[in-house]
């Protein structure tokens, strides 16, 4: 992790003021922000696919209950890294510790949808269409977020993007989306920047389509394509320090990064990262959890890193479906359970600190009887990016049926 | 063809005036011509009921009669496939039970137990030779995590496959041959089950849980390590210039370094110039050496998709897609990787137009399944097992039993809610059908002790008293008498005959043949006759092809292909020869959709909002272009034949190649949009191309590709990339 502008500023606003609870307007002044508006706010989501183990994520090792539920795949306190002398992170997180050291990182515990479903397809589908228990809702939050920014700066294909084949729940929805596996593929008849006769056979083709499906897509992927070229993202390699992991998901975060250094206009983003669904020797400090947190927590550090000072316009979410049983089951695993943890990284964010309120895990404690309750609403972490991050105010809009009164925010984007 | 087409309209005009006319399309035949709504009616039923219709197909489809055919599709017993078997008969693997797999193409958790000495080495000097392979190459992994170890912080590295996912580890066992695996995998029984939408990209972890420590003196001198590479790829260099029908003999007998060296050297795909001309059980010894159970999910990954282009038994090999996918397991889940080819072959396929109950039942007891979703290792928690009481024969109902033990032992001894969960949302009830946690808890319960005979040597369903929960058990509001193995068949009887499944599984069957949103009405009418008819699911189909909401005109062309129909309906548009279907795989890969790769319960989705997209659109449009030009490796395509314009016809001008193409690739149905663009495209080149000609006098040049027309495999490429051919 390079010392950029940022951090310099962000720990000398904390030298002035010698405590963590540092005013937002004063790390504002420190940080020199520019006007509102004048600059591309970025949102990125992140969805743990398969209901992530929470509890053995960021660990509460102060709960002597979590040791008695978990006999054979709790974290032990002396390899947690400790954060507040209650919680601390997996081992695998370790990339994640200069963030919270940084104030950079910020932790929702107890959070996620109140829905009770352990249905993992409806419980994604309710996290991404933004409205718990409704199955009608059309489109994703993420799409309805977009419709409403104070300052629709000039039109950008690149827009939404979906690292990956297709275009999730999430961001389907009247704004235009595109979808991305991989940039070095995304023309067609191959990479020269001069437009080939055939694409624009197929680009006329689509534009002039009656099938409006088909027809809106083509618009919107032509019109990326042209713009790909013209940025030529391939050029913008990671930042010293920025070390991917081998993978898919290291792939679609490192790919984020040159879209988002190439300036083509990115305001919200998405990417999956799967294989938490551990209802089979889920591991403990090392194993199955293990690996997948650590292919995790590498890849998003090696993402912040590469943003250099852009990360500082850039909030990053995570969320997964639903959390686990406290319980471990009969099979070293864990199943299907209720409230989870979400990270959220970025610049404007108040880190070092676990929010939410802890609802402990004795049995009295726990939601029906197996998993850890629920204390914050998921919709209230997404609310406050969606209206103090990127200035979308309409939060009705976005997630409708919900109250996100702003006071009602945890606060913790400064 | 107008000609044959009015002559064959003729004879169609008298069949189905014969018959009795859907009501819907006899209001459209006053219209138009008779001819048309027949050839659109044959089309219709080709593109739902098969991946796309061939060159010649409708017109065979019309002269048998578009009824008559339905009814053939649904008897696929009565249709000759003996050009498809002819086809498959290299894919050995694809015949062989899970027995004979497992011994041949050793899952990882085989190769611990020979590494642990719980299993001889086999006796036969192949195999010997490929099991070695796959044990230096564990000693191999084990020596870099260990040195990986010791370099970094023991925070920071401490697991395999930390390491691992740092890009330290070797690709594994991932060689060409299983090209649509390279999605990656978790290798042993633990790998997730999630419930993702996508697939992770995770390296293997075929991991060895106990290793002998000791290495073997050549392994811990280096420079005698050095030595042996250096012979080992001499002894590889001279490989090539053997016949191929002695280069198995002679890796036979070269070192052990060499050997290893041999299936190093077929990584990724390469090294294929080794393998040509090798006799085909030799070559599937030799592939085994890098990736055994890569030979197994290769051949299998290809039978299915020749059987999707060649099979004349479409509907058949629709149908076994379909509820493969109703029943998802995924192939990358450990030792699913061997129990796959039997779960289609034995398990699906000959129940794909049978009664639902019957494949509902083989599923619940097939290995696949049960390995899938965890249940061959859900123990009742009041189990003798669980109790830790030693193992006698099964005492009589409800007995109680001592207080329970805590759990010190390895075995499982608790409940799995995995299975039990599915089988309620995704396999029969659907997330709506009514159940609760505490139903889905009893479910798991019901099937406790329901788990496989020793599954990593091929073993098959056994019911285990032992892990079998005690006592009576409450589903949905019914109690279910303690009787064993009886009371999971009793409750797949009972969700087998449930309303809410009828109901689910018609509205899935609507949504692959009807539309993404079919009419409630048609749902209710197919669930009614899945209740009739007790879950016949070719009766049930054959209510869904003679109603009307199948043959409304909204429906035609309403399903936008998945990638698999995408790719399998280009290549049987074409009429193309596949001498080798991997490359076709992993452009299903590249469209997000690798073959038997759904890592999630729900398997792929069947709806256009999953499939179009930027990306998909590009793909489709790039993969459009490539097989029309021939670039598509083992894939013959002759457009210019399809085109009418083979030697001796002289080939025509562009635009009547164009019209030509528009007949044989979409059946002379093509927008105006469609053909307008590629119009312009051959006239905007001829304006050119004049103008070229013109420059060339004085010198000034065009840039060459703007000014050729574009040839007969680029409009027949435009085609295939076309809106319309997106849909079905």
């Amino acid at each position: 992790m390079s010392i950029t502008r940022r951090v310099f500023l962000r720990n000398s606003a904390l030298a002035v003021v010698g405590t963590a609870a540092v005013p937002s307007f004063l790390a504002r002044a420190a940080m020199g922000a520019a006007q509102p508006g004048t600059r591309n706010k970025r949102l990125v989501v992140i969805f743990q696919r398969g209901a992530a183990d929470g509890l053995n994520i960021v660990v509460p090792h102060g709960e002597a209950q979590y040791y008695a539920m978990r006999p054979t795949i709790n974290i032990p306190r002396k390899s947690v890294l400790d954060l507040d002398g209650f919680f601390g992170l997996h081992p695998s997180l370790a990339p994640f510790q200069p963030l919270w050291q940084q104030r950079q990182l910020a932790i929702v515990h107890a959070a996620g949808s109140p829905d009770p479903s352990r249905s993992h397809f409806d419980a994604q589908d309710f996290m991404e269409a933004g409205t718990p228990g409704v199955k009608a809702t059309e489109d994703g939050w993420l799409n309805r977020a977009l419709r409403k920014l104070p300052q629709p700066s000039q039109k950008s294909a690149f827009e939404a993007i979906a690292m990956g084949p297709s275009i999730p729940r999430i961001l389907s929805g009247v704004e235009p989306a595109i979808a991305i596996n991989n940039i070095n593929d995304f023309s067609v008849g191959g990479r020269n920047p001069k437009a080939s006769p055939v694409a624009n056979t197929f680009e006329s083709m689509y534009d002039h389509s009656l099938d409006t499906v088909l027809q809106g897509t083509g618009e919107e992927t032509f019109d990326a394509v042209k713009m790909l070229k013209s940025a030529d993202p391939s050029k913008y390699k990671p930042a010293p320090g920025a070390d991917y992991p081998k993978g898919r998901f290291g792939d679609s975060l490192r790919q984020l990064a040159q879209l988002i250094k190439a300036n083509l206009g990115v305001q919200v983003a998405f990417a999956d990262i799967g294989g938490w669904d551990h209802h089979v020797n889920e591991g403990a400090t090392e194993g199955q959890i293990a690996n997948v947190l650590h292919d995790f927590s590498q890849s998003i550090a090696a993402f912040w890193t590469d943003l250099g000072d852009l990360g500082e316009d850039t909030v990053v979410v995570t969320m997964s479906e639903f959390g686990r049983t406290a319980r471990e089951n009969g099979n070293r695993g864990t199943d299907h359970g209720h409230a989870n943890v979400m990270f959220v990284l970025g610049g404007p964010v108040k880190g070092g600190e676990v929010y939410g309120r802890w609802p402990g895990l004795d049995q009295s404690q726990l939601y029906e009887g197996r998993d850890l309750a629920l204390t914050t609403d998921f919709r209230q972490v997404l609310g406050e990016a969606v209206a103090r991050h990127m200035g979308n105010k309409n939060l009705n809009e976005v997630f409708p049926g919900y109250d996100n009164q702003p006071g009602k925010f945890l606060r913790l984007l400064g | 063809m107008p000609v044959g087409r009015a002559k064959f309209a003729v004879i169609l005009l008298s069949v189905s005036l014969a018959c009795t006319v859907p009501p819907l399309l006899a209001k459209k035949r006053d219209k138009t011509p008779p001819s048309a709504g027949d050839q659109r009616r044959a089309l219709h039923a080709l593109n739902r009921l098969t991946f796309g219709p061939r060159p010649g197909d409708v017109k065979r489809v019309m002269t048998i009669g578009v009824d008559k055919w339905i009814d053939l599709q649904l008897h696929p017993e009565k249709i000759d496939d003996s050009a498809l078997d002819a086809r498959l008969e290299p894919f050995r693997t694809t015949r062989m039970s899970t027995k004979e797999l497992a011994e041949s193409f050793p899952d990882g958790q085989e190769i611990n137990q020979v590494m642990n000495g719980k299993k001889p080495m086999p006796s036969d000097a192949a195999l010997r030779m490929v099991y070695q392979v796959q044990i230096d190459r564990q000693q191999e992994r084990k020596e870099r995590l260990q040195e990986a170890a010791k370099n970094t912080n023991p925070v920071a590295a401490p697991a395999e496959g930390a390491t691992m996912a740092s890009g330290a580890a070797p690709d594994a066992d991932h060689s060409a041959t299983n090209a649509a695996m390279n999605h990656g995998a978790t290798g042993n029984d633990t790998a997730a089950d999630t419930n993702t939408g996508t697939t992770t990209d995770t390296s293997e972890t075929t991991a060895v849980t106990a290793l002998p420590a000791k290495l073997t003196p050549e392994q811990q001198d280096p420079a005698r390590r050095r030595e042996d590479q250096l012979y080992a790829d001499l002894d590889l260099q001279r490989l090539a210039s053997i016949p191929p029908e002695q280069r198995f003999k002679k890796i036979l007998s070269m070192s052990p370094t060499a050997q290893l060296a041999f299936a190093d050297s077929l990584r990724g795909g390469k090294g294929q110039e080794f393998l040509e001309g090798v006799p085909l059980k030799q070559k599937e010894i030799l592939l085994a050496m890098n990736n055994p159970a890569g030979v197994v999910t290769g051949e299998l990954t290809q039978a299915k998709l020749l059987r999707a282009i060649y099979s004349e038994r479409q509907l058949e090999e629709v149908m076994t897609d379909f509820w493969f996918n109703h029943f998802n397991v995924f192939v990358d889940k450990g030792v699913d990787r061997l129990l796959i080819t039997s779960y289609e072959r034995d398990v699906i396929r000959p129940r794909a137009l049978g009664k639902f109950e019957d494949l509902l039942v083989a599923t619940a007891k097939s290995p696949a399944m049960l390995f899938y979703l965890d249940n061959w290792l859900s123990v009742g928690p009041n189990s003798p097992q669980a109790m830790g009481i030693p193992p006698h024969p099964y005492g009589p109902h409800g007995r109680p039993y001592p207080p329970r033990r805590p759990n010190q032992g390895k075995r499982p001894s608790g409940l799995n809610e995995n299975y039990g969960r599915e089988l309620l949302e995704l396999h029969t009830l659907s997330v709506n059908g009514g159940y609760s946690q505490r139903d889905v808890t009893e479910v798991a319960k019901v099937f406790t002790g329901w788990t496989i005979d020793t599954p990593y040597q091929g073993g098959g369903f056994k019911f285990d008293p032992r892990m079998h929960e005690p006592g009576p058990k409450f589903v949905l509001g019914h109690r279910i008498k303690p009787k064993g193995e009886g009371e999971g068949l009793e409750l797949l009887h009972r969700l087998a005959t449930s309303p809410q499944t009828a109901h689910f599984i018609s509205l899935k069957l609507a949504e692959r043949f009807v539309s993404d949103d079919p009419p409630p009405a048609l749902v209710d009418h197919l669930a009614k006759t899945f209740l009739k008819k007790k879950g016949d699911i070719r009766e049930v189909l054959e209510a869904l092809f003679h109603s009307p909401e199948f043959w409304d005109d909204g429906t035609y062309r309403d399903k936008v292909k998945t990638p698999l129909e995408f790719v399998a309906s280009a290549v049987r548009a074409t009429g193309a020869e596949v001498d080798d279907a991997l490359p076709l795989i992993r452009q299903l890969n590249n469209m997000g959709m690798p073959l038997y790769g759904a890592q999630p319960p729900t398997g792929y989705s069947m709806k256009a909002e999953t499939w179009v997209s930027s990306s998909a659109l590009l793909n489709r449009m790039n993969f459009a272009l490539a097989l029309s030009n021939g670039k598509i490796k083992g894939v013959k395509v002759d457009v210019a034949q399809l085109a009418g314009s083979n030697p001796p016809n002289p080939p025509p001008d562009s635009t009547r190649t164009l019209a030509a193409l528009e007949v044989s690739l979409l059946d002379g149905d093509v927008s105006k949009q469609t053909h307008d663009s590629i119009t312009a495209q051959i006239d905007a080149a001829a304006t050119n191309g004049a103008q070229q000609k013109q420059d060339k006098k004085t010198g000034a040049r065009k840039p060459v590709d703007a000014s050729r027309p574009p040839d007969v495999n680029t409009i027949a490429g435009l085609l295939l990339g076309s809106p319309e051919f997106q849909r079905r």
